[in-house]
């Protein structure tokens, strides 16, 4: 069979199916077994399929996954995520906007002591929206930084769904997700700027309203108390892994345990956070890794059946500059992002996306990051990017779709902005994993 | 019948609270095994091998509890614009789909487990395990989807009846 049938009649499978309604892991296991028909012409490669599905998910490196997931469950069950807001609400004063300057720094935070996007944005929402309602803030503005930043997650480590990236394509898990911390810094700034020209040109979008500071000694005592302490965590996860102290799995672990340390000190630790960020784990974990499971011998049929070298090959054969070829991909993703989760998504393109970006003279770390900037993005484009759900389900009653991808769409223009610096300054993304050796 | 659905609903349970388990153990161990490396203590050479084989246990303990309470991501971009009584149609028609994928590979894990539980063979990995470890959870998991499934299809539940809110992911 040509490539281009082999390539067409597997990712149409997937797409077809999803399209049912089939879960996204069954949907991979359908495909699979189909697929050996196909392309073995026999029945017995199912008993191969079977056994190379258990290569992907007994990888050490995929160990950071559920433990990120674990650490971002139990900061926000012991309270912990509730004490950095009130230490940071405390920095910002009387700053007019300043519930959206909040987001964006207690959003960047939180990425840093969390690996989910869709946790990071759900937290955000519901508690900052009604407190911006309360205050006037028109929808644009109580939305938007929400969205923006609740997405950093997925860049700045830990991210969960990095680590996924980094081993389905098997690059260095430790490098992409050290590699995300500059850029994601540089995002919540350019998410600020945004905010400040925003209420520059409408200042009425976030009325000014006062507020009882307390003393600066108490504001200190505040900051000190509840923010420095998290310093301790992000030490014991990028720290580590920069510093080369642990593999990236061992880091995870840390990080659980200096969550599990921090709520201690703070007494609000309790066996009831722990069971519920365990619980957590079980349902988010084990779905995803259900995935990279059934998904591990679809790469495979991939290459067996000639499609992703055929297409490579195709790619090359145009000659055209390599940034136009990113370009596509990146409307590819944008596109697949409009219907898809990003799991999906990166099971069905990473296998195609990541040989031709390595043949095109792409950086492996830097192209992991920008295709994780896309999943972000793609997350928060309409019809069914996830985030604007996740949104819509924390907003007050009668907010509509439109109003929450409206909302988010300056601060698409600032991951965009992102991507055109990384693509013009790569060691943006390539400085920090440098360091590493 | 209501003794057996006790029973196996025990089992399903049993089996997530398993999962659980097994990842905070998962947590524990990585974090004793760095702890004794930097102590200067000779840390235990299996618990890689441990936890590359607790992250396959739990994965696949809690796959049919994640179908029970609807946790398995899906996509409903195209079906919810159908008719219900079409909707209904592909819902059937895509837990039979199911129902045939989870029978094939659970019967080929079997046959996998039967064989290397016969042929003693060894996971060559940091230490060394009978490779039947790795595949005793796989056909207990396929087969326990198949019965979740088979709830599915006559009507016990509804898989898609959890509004895009309420759904997880990383």
């Amino acid at each position: 069979m040509e490539w281009y049938w082999a390539l067409a009649t597997l990712i149409g499978m997937v797409v077809f199916f999803m399209a049912m309604g089939v879960p996204v892991a069954f949907t991979f296991i359908i495909t699979n077994i189909i697929g050996v028909i196909i392309f073995m012409g026999t029945t017995t490669g199912w008993v191969q399929i079977a056994d190379n599905s258990t290569q992907l998910i007994t990888r050490f490196t995929l160990g950071p996954v559920p433990m990120f997931i674990m650490m971002g469950a139990l900061f926000f069950h012991t309270g912990l995520a509730i004490r950095v807001f009130d230490g940071l609400d405390v920095i910002f004063g009387k700053l007019r906007g300043r519930l959206c300057f909040l987001t964006v720094a207690g959003g960047s935070l939180f990425s840093t002591l969390t690996g989910s996007s869709m946790a990071n944005t759900a937290m955000l929402g519901s508690l900052m929206v009604p407190e911006m309602q309360k205050r006037g803030y028109n929808w644009q503005m109580s939305m938007g930084p929400i969205l923006g930043t609740g997405g950093l997650a997925m860049i700045i480590p830990p991210s969960a769904l990095g680590v996924l990236l980094a081993s389905v394509a098997s690059i260095d898990v430790g490098k992409l997700l050290i590699a995300g911390f500059l850029p994601g810094f540089v995002l919540a700034g350019l998410y600020a700027v945004m905010i400040y020209l925003q209420l520059r040109i409408n200042p009425e979008s976030a009325p000014a309203y006062d507020v009882e500071m307390p003393p600066m000694a108490e504001r200190i005592k505040i900051v000190c108390v509840n923010i420095l302490p998290m310093g301790f965590i992000v030490f014991m996860v990028v720290g580590f892994i920069i510093l080369g102290w642990a593999t990236p799995t061992e880091a995870a672990g840390f990080g659980v345990l200096g969550v599990i340390i921090v709520a201690a000190a703070f007494r609000c630790l309790s066996f009831e956070a722990i069971k519920t960020a365990t619980h957590a784990t079980v349902k988010v974990g084990a779905m995803v890794f259900f995935i990279i499971m059934s998904s591990t011998v679809f790469s495979q049929l991939l290459a067996f059946s000639g499609a992703s070298a055929g297409l490579l090959k195709w790619t090359i054969s145009f000659g055209i500059s390599k940034y136009w070829i990113l370009l596509l991909m990146f409307f590819v993703l944008i596109a697949l992002g409009m219907f898809m989760d990003a799991t999906s998504m990166m099971l069905i393109t990473v296998p195609i996306f990541f040989p031709l970006a390595s043949q095109l003279g792409f950086d492996l770390i830097w192209f992991g990051l920008f295709v994780l900037m896309t999943f972000e993005m793609a997350g928060t484009t309409p019809p069914f990017g996830l985030l604007l759900y996740v949104m819509l389900g924390v907003a007050p009653k009668g907010t509509t779709l439109y109003q929450v991808a409206a909302s988010a769409f300056p601060f698409l223009v600032c991951d965009a902005i992102l991507i055109l610096l990384m693509v013009q300054w790569p060691q943006l993304a390539l400085w920090l994993p440098s360091l590493m050796g | 019948m209501g003794a057996i659905s006790k029973i196996y609903d025990q089992l399903l349970f049993g089996m997530a609270g398993l999962s659980g388990v097994l990842i905070f153990f998962a947590f524990v161990s990585i974090v004793v095994d760095v702890l004794m490396r930097i102590t200067g203590l000779e840390p235990f050479i299996f618990i890689m091998t441990m936890f590359e084989y607790i992250l396959l246990w739990f994965t696949m303990l809690a796959a049919p509890y994640l179908l029970r309470i609807k946790g398995h991501v899906f996509i409903d971009a195209v079906t919810q614009f159908l008719p219900p009584a079409v909707k209904t149609f592909v819902a059937k028609l895509v837990y039979l789909l199911c129902i045939t994928g989870c029978c094939i590979y659970g019967y080929n894990l079997m046959g996998l487990l039967l064989e290397a539980v016969q042929s003693g063979e060894l996971d060559m990995r940091t230490y060394e395990v009978p490779i039947w470890l790795l595949f005793v959870p796989m056909p207990l998991c396929f087969f326990m989807c198949v019965i979740e499934f088979l709830r599915y299809l006559f009507g016990v539940d509804d898989m898609y009846s959890q509004s895009i809110e309420e759904r997880e992911n990383v």
